[in-house]
């Protein structure tokens, strides 16, 4: 009975983390199948949405910070299509991840610069608060809200990729950018969506990593460091791939804190590693670019 | 360019230097030299201990910087993870003659070995992805070692978030750790160690090897099609710039004297990817200029806390509106110059 609790215990938490890593990284899976660049600066973006529902929820609450904080992000990510991706089509696509990179050091030094060093908490709405009792386990109510945020976009993500009209735009342009250019798709249409959708799902993992991990300046770092391994591990571009992948990392990473806690940092990229060496593409169908 | 054109350049040429390519090529030679000689020698007479510091520490960016860009104008592949051997090979040292009584050579030589080892063993598993993927993985690698040494596991080696201390006792290389601390005796070392390494990237920039290296670049496939292997050429160009960062970072360690995870941080990485960046990529000198530029540009910035902020900056607009950097510009500005005075004389 206590092996299966720890296992379900450890299920649940690999979920909950693996659920803001696929926000996250299905966002920046989406914007490499569309213009063939890692948005290096996508923790920044992701740290922006985390100080902004900070600041919102102060004064207007959690679930105000929910809305308010990813629809100004997604204002942030059109900016960065006309600003940055579009002007910068003509280069080459390591150049312009080194400008995402730059931009992001940038938008992080600024946050450090208005909010300060210092890490701050936020708490759960209250609505959220407690903990519920399943199956025989106590386990923080957010959490399950957190894993249901993961899931019902991870879902909201394969509809609109399967059945919309754009979905299936995004997927014929990740396949063969330029056999559906020549079918009429606009690929800048679509980037324009793409690009501030992502950045909006970066805006809801933010608020959500508050109450759940912290608001720190060294947040934007760590998280686009686990979300290129994961979107290396689950094959660049490949968004199947990088859920996957995300998943695989959660469970290992909490696993590894549960079994392994001296080594536990090293966890992911142990898995990285591992998967470089049996499959070098990753384990998804990625598209190497062109 | 027409045969008229280049005599008549070569006429002016000969006018300057009185003759044959071998007595031009001897003049280029004893300039080289007495630039070296002087720059060797002036600063510790001319600049205050405080300017020799930063410059040495520029120079020591500069070489992180010319293995970044030499890798980045070579083969087209961005190193965001520089600072892991940097740093690291600090570490090592340090480690090998606290804990395993290695005499300060032998603790060298392990430390500098082990280093292209990792590189060796990191770079065949990576040099195979594409450019992109390559860039992520030093990243992820880079903050995999970041990581480990702050390891509950490993504090007794690597003291974690406190550093080490770095002293050794008897001399490396004839000198002792009192004289690499000092700021007038170690400049020349930096300076001599920048123009071996900017020599040695330049010959191999030169050689049979870099031409296979940019002619895989720029199509791998037609490479493979006409029978030369693509992925050892580039492992071996990986392994080459880390062994530049690793004699760096060695440098670094003798003339500070300490080691902290600072020095294998992220910045540092990024530091020396905007220090190639602003002298420009394409040549030797680019970088190592770069680095120093970089190195006074933080001094003066770094005070008020905006030394990253400055980094991120000078990423962005030194790749969208200076992609050649301030060197790689001037030499590109005075190329043209003389095509087009030349072009000039020709209708003239």
């Amino acid at each position: 009975m206590r092996a299966h609790g720890v296992i379900a215990l450890l299920i649940a938490n690999s979920l909950a983390l693996a659920s803001l890593l696929i926000m996250l990284s299905s966002g920046l899976a989406l914007i490499y199948g569309l213009r063939d660049v890692i948005n290096f600066g996508h923790g920044a973006l992701y740290m922006l949405g985390a100080y902004l529902g900070y600041s919102i929820a102060l004064i207007g609450g959690f679930w105000t910070a929910l809305v308010v904080s990813p629809l100004l992000l997604a204002l942030l990510g059109i900016a960065l299509e006309y600003l940055v991706l579009r002007p910068l089509r003509g280069r080459s696509h390591i150049e312009v991840a080194l400008v995402t990179l730059g931009l992001g050091i940038i938008l992080g030094q600024a946050l450090i610069f208005v909010y300060g060093g210092e890490a701050r908490g936020v708490d759960a709405p209250p609505a959220l608060a407690g903990s519920v009792r399943m199956f025989g386990l106590s386990y923080p109510l957010y959490r399950i809200f957190l894993i249901a945020m993961g899931l019902g976009s991870c879902t909201a993500l394969a509809l609109w990729l399967r059945f919309s009209t754009s979905g299936l735009y995004v997927r014929a342009v990740s396949q063969d950018p330029s056999v559906a250019r020549m079918m009429g798709v606009n690929a800048d249409r679509l980037s324009l969506l793409v690009t501030s959708l992502s950045a909006a799902f970066a805006g809801v993992a933010g608020v959500l990593a508050g109450p759940y991990l912290s608001v720190d300046p060294g947040m934007d770092v760590t998280m686009i460091v686990n979300c290129l391994i994961i979107v290396v591990i689950g094959g660049t571009g490949s968004i199947a791939g990088a859920i996957i992948a995300a998943l695989l990392f959660g469970f290992v990473q909490v696993a590894g804190s549960v079994f392994l806690p001296d080594l536990a940092a090293l966890a992911p990229y142990v898995l990285l590693f591992v998967v470089l060496l049996i499959a070098p593409r990753g384990i998804g169908r990625g598209r190497a670019p062109a | 360019m027409s045969g008229g054109t280049t005599t008549r350049v070569d006429a002016r040429g000969g006018s300057l230097f009185a003759g044959s390519a071998s007595v031009r090529a001897l003049v280029y030679v004893a300039l080289a030299a007495l630039l070296f000689g002087f720059g060797a020698i002036a600063p510790t007479h001319l600049a205050s201990e405080f300017v020799l510091r930063i410059g040495a520490g520029g120079l020591l960016l500069g070489m992180l910087a010319l293995s970044v860009a030499f890798l980045m104008s070579q083969a087209g592949l961005v190193v965001l993870g520089a600072a892991s051997v940097y740093g690291g090979v600090g570490y090592l040292f340090a480690i090998a003659m606290s804990k395993w009584d290695l005499s300060p050579t032998a603790a060298l030589l392990f430390a500098f070995c082990t280093v292209i080892a990792y590189a060796a063993v990191l770079g065949a598993l990576i040099v195979r992805t594409n450019p992109l993927a390559f860039m992520m993985l030093t990243l992820a690698a880079g903050e995999m070692i970041s990581h480990s040494v702050m390891l509950e596991g490993l504090r007794d080696y690597t003291s974690g978030a406190d550093g080490l201390v770095v002293t050794f006792k008897g001399a490396v290389f004839g000198m002792t750790a009192a004289d690499f601390a000092n700021a007038t005796q170690f400049w020349p070392i930096a300076w001599s160690a920048a123009w071996i390494l900017g020599f040695a990237a330049f010959a191999v920039r030169r050689s049979r090897f870099g031409a296979i290296l940019r002619a895989i670049q720029e199509n791998e496939e037609r490479m493979r099609f006409s029978g030369f292997g693509t992925y050892l050429p580039r492992l071996a160009a990986f392994v080459f710039v880390n062994a530049i960062a690793d004699v760096c970072g060695l440098l670094h360690v003798l003339n500070s004297g300490f080691v902290s995870p600072e020095s294998l941080g992220l910045s540092v990485s990024t530091n020396a990817l905007v220090a190639a960046l602003v002298g420009g990529v394409a040549n030797s000198t680019g970088p190592i200029a770069g680095g120093v530029l970089f190195a006074f540009a933080q001094d003066q910035f770094g005070a008020h806390g905006f030394t990253q902020l400055l980094t991120g900056l000078a990423v962005v607009v030194f790749i969208v509106l200076l992609p050649r950097g301030v060197i790689g510009g001037l030499i590109e500005g005075a190329r043209r110059r003389s095509v087009l005075s030349s072009k000039r004389r020709r209708t003239a």
